[in-house]
């Protein structure tokens, strides 16, 4: 009913492709009334949401069963939002046009904190009620998944459940245990109380939250029987027997990862400090070669892109690269298909390696040192030295390659002055490492490196979760500090704005008394806050005011140990002494072995699979 | 509904590109330091307009029969884009002189009858013209106007056939008429209304009558 008004709508916006669905490879079911409906919500627009790995296999799967349709649903851009809303059009999912609120479930995937207020926004434009409180009988249920859904209390407030870990398995059962609850005609609390049952499954409702009156939580304790004081994460244990779909969409217009992203390990060996991916896939688990070059086949073949990224935290990791690399060459080079490698560690570089990915195209160069000194490197446990760098950047320059980026961060626990200097100091070596080439292997005249710096937010379920950010105001005068220093005009520094991170890690850490805070941030105008054209830092804090609540009780205070952590209902499989002793290692500037070298006994051992058992 | 038409002319070619991919057809590419297959369109189609005849040229190589070019296109196509005719066009882009569009207005006012031959009847028509150097300039849209038509009406819309400049020399975009048109008659949204190119025209008989260009 609302299709002519919203094609009316389309010829008034920037990029209607966004909104047109029907790409290759799109699933149109038809619903009949026994079966069940899921709306796959990115809380993004198209060209990210659709970037997204973890919505195409969700999405695919949910569609591969029967008895149910699963649609996907995007953030209007804000003209099409203005557009609709003027149209009286309500939020409507992409392949059949259908009211969002009319769907069994509405599931958000929380990629990043900031996109919270999407989430509130996109409820509020498919008119459902924003708290689980208001919502009755024939309102859908709200989930959520995705890495934030292991420190998602500011959505607590608003979100029915959440399913923690890989949705593969998850999925499936509580879409079963939706059709039995469906047919039984009992109340939604019913529901909630069975799939509370499925490990990996949150239901926010059924805990209790006592406050200290110095704002710190008291006590966290379920209000019912059969809820598990802490829910425990699933995951894929053999990632090699597990759904992966090959009948990728082939999006109309270009999205930010336009092409075959082949995951080919799940977790990092690594565990660097300051990373929440980190720790809460663990443990590593790979493909097998085999399994990694059919799919790779089969998606080529199902998609006809030109292009292909073999995509994981820390590609170069994977323990039989070489090979797989080759046996995609092998089936990528003839079809002109360009195969990328992302995400490369310095410390395992190799000009074998980047000459292969080189016979297609040849790509920039980034890498990640995140801190300008060894020693707060060994303290975050980026185990990469100043010569792997030096010696990767002269293979690099005279392997053809004439400009280099390079990832920093500022505001990590410890840092001194001398460490923010040391960023300028390690790209000035690496300028120079270009200029020590004899002539005759330099190509190009002359050499250029990006530097840019993002500000460190302290994340949840790592062991730097008790750490404060630093204020505004210091990062700020670090940031401007390191841009003076900079002196050589060959290298370009750039760096972003702390108002967004400050509230990232106020949303990182916050508890459930912050979703009244989201839900006035939006009626505020609060949305796309990733986005520099839309954030708007003063709305942000007038909804705090609103509240009474001091963002900064949540960014900047040191935490003890015994304190009870928002983020405690999740249980990730790394255990809290581990977190202890790796925040205390910190201190001590002592690293810690990938998982590869030696096991550090972090806990993940317990879901038996993966490295912990190679 | 048909949604396709609100795909940009350089995502249509990405999309058949892919479809090529898919359906393991081999086209020709360039030569040069970054190959690319041999495809044109012949007019690019507006955003937001469907068209019934497109031509796109593209190589492929010998041995590929017309009729599997065309039934295996339309397998690896998504389903609102379809090839209906493969073979060779005599005529090149450089030929294309003008294009005949539908336009169905939605309105429920049959004395916008009137309107619309007023409209057409004016010498003058002034709008702004988005030139290839991405500059606004005035024209006369009058002049662009080959021929117009009223095909029919009912309650609730009327139906137009138009024929404009198109091409590299003298180009047109319909929506550009359509947005006149409504605003002189005030009653109709431009927006909702319907156009679609039916037919492309070119110059190449000695004796300048206008063929089809296939």
């Amino acid at each position: 009913m609302y299709k002519s008004k919203f094609e009316a709508c389309l010829k008034r916006v920037q990029k209607p492709a966004r909104y047109i669905g029907n790409e290759f490879n799109s699933v149109h079911k038809e619903k009949t009334s026994d079966m069940m409906s899921f709306a796959f919500c990115f809380p993004d627009v198209y060209e990210v949401g659709m970037s997204h790995l973890g919505m195409k296999i969700l999405y695919h799967m949910l569609n591969e069963r029967s008895d149910t349709v699963c649609e996907r649903v995007f953030a209007p851009w804000d003209d099409m939002e203005r557009e609709m809303n003027n149209a009286g059009i309500p939020l409507l999912s992409m392949e059949s046009c259908t009211p969002v609120r009319e769907f069994d479930i509405v599931g958000f995937t929380l990629q990043y904190e900031m996109s919270y207020s999407n989430v509130v926004n996109m409820l509020r434009l498919a008119e459902i009620p924003l708290r689980t409180s208001e919502r009755r009988e024939g309102d859908p249920f709200i989930c959520c998944g995705g890495p934030c859904a292991y420190h998602a209390e500011p959505l607590a407030e608003l979100v029915d459940f959440f399913i923690l870990g890989e949705g593969e398995e998850v999925n499936n059962e509580v879409m079963d245990a939706y059709k039995v609850w469906k047919g039984s005609g009992e109340g939604r609390e019913k529901f909630l109380e069975t799939i509370v049952k499925i490990q990996g499954v949150y239901v926010p409702s059924f805990y209790d939250v006592e406050y200290n009156e110095d704002n710190t939580i008291k006590s966290f304790t379920p209000n019912r029987e059969g809820v598990p004081a802490r829910v425990k994460k699933r995951i894929v244990k053999d990632l090699d027997n597990t759904y992966i779909p090959e009948k990728l969409i082939v999006p109309f217009m270009e999205t930010v990862h336009d092409r075959i992203m082949l995951e080919v390990f799940r977790g990092c060996i690594r565990g660097c400090r300051f990373c929440q991916a980190g720790y809460i896939y663990r443990p590593v688990r790979e493909r097998s070669v085999d399994r990694l070059v059919k799919t790779a086949e089969n998606a080529i073949a199902a998609t006809g892109y030109e292009e292909m990224s073999m995509s994981s935290l820390s590609t170069s990791d994977y323990t039989c690269l070489e090979e797989l690399t080759n046996r995609l060459l092998d089936i990528t080079v003839d079809k002109r298909i360009n195969l990328s490698l992302p995400s490369l560690r310095v410390d395992n570089f190799s000009m074998e390696l980047m000459e292969k990915v080189q016979k297609v195209k040849k790509s920039g160069l980034t890498f990640a040192p995140e801190a300008g000194t060894q020693r707060l490197r060994d303290v975050i446990n980026k185990n990469v030295t100043e010569a792997d760098l030096l010696r990767t950047s002269k293979i690099a320059f005279g392997g053809g390659y004439n400009r280099m980026k390079l990832y920093f961060m500022l505001g990590l626990p410890t840092e001194t002055d001398e460490d923010v200097l040391g960023i300028g100091e390690l790209a000035n070596k690496v300028i120079d490492s270009f200029y020590t080439l004899p002539p005759e292997e330099r190509r190009g005249r002359s050499v250029s490196v990006t530097v840019s710096t993002s500000l460190f937010v302290p994340k949840p379920h790592t062991p730097f979760q008790w750490e404060p950010q630093n204020t505004i105001a210091e990062l700020e005068r670090k940031a401007s500090m390191l841009s003076r220093s900079i002196k050589n005009r060959k290298i370009i520094y750039n760096w972003h704005s702390s108002d967004v991170s400050f509230l990232e890690a106020v949303f990182a850490k916050g508890d459930r008394r912050l979703g009244e805070v989201l839900i006035s941030a939006c009626e505020l105008g609060c949305k796309f806050d990733g986005w520099t054209d839309f954030f708007d830092f003063d709305r942000w804090l007038h909804a705090f005011e609103i509240h009474g609540i001091d963002p900064r009780f949540y960014a900047y205070r040191k935490i003890s140990y015994d304190e009870i952590l928002p983020w405690d209902y999740a249980d990730v499989g790394v255990s809290k002494d581990f977190m202890i002793s790796e925040h205390e290692k910190a201190y001590r500037g002592e690293t810690t072995s990938s998982c590869r070298e030696k096991c550090s006994a972090c806990g993940a051992a317990q879901f038996g699979g993966g490295v912990c058992f190679e | 509904m048909n949604m396709a038409k609100f795909i940009s002319h350089l995502d249509l070619m990405r999309c058949f590109t892919r479809a090529i991919n898919r359906s393991g057809m081999p086209v020709v590419f360039s030569q040069g330091f970054n190959p690319h297959m041999k495809m044109t369109f012949a007019l690019p189609l507006p955003v937001g307009v469907s068209g019934l005849r497109e031509a796109a040229d593209i190589v492929f190589e010998d041995g590929v029969g017309d009729d599997e070019i065309k039934e295996r296109l339309n397998e690896n196509l998504p389903p609102d884009i379809r090839v209906t005719e493969v073979g060779d066009v005599g005529a090149k882009a450089s030929d294309i002189v003008c294009a005949e569009y539908g336009v169905v207005l939605k309105t429920d006012d049959s004395a916008e009858l009137n309107s619309i031959k007023d409209f057409f009847g004016r010498d003058e028509v002034i709008a702004m013209k988005l030139t290839k150097k991405k500059i606004e300039k005035p024209i006369n849209i009058m002049e662009y106007i080959r021929a117009w038509e009223i095909e029919g009406n009912d309650s609730e819309s009327i139906r137009l056939r138009l024929v404009l400049d198109a091409g590299g020399e003298r180009n047109l975009k319909p929506d550009v008429v359509v947005a006149e048109l409504a605003k002189a008659c005030g009653k109709t949204d431009a927006d909702s209304a319907d156009i679609c190119r039916r037919e492309i025209f070119c110059r190449t008989r000695e004796d300048g009558i206008l063929e089809r260009f296939y």
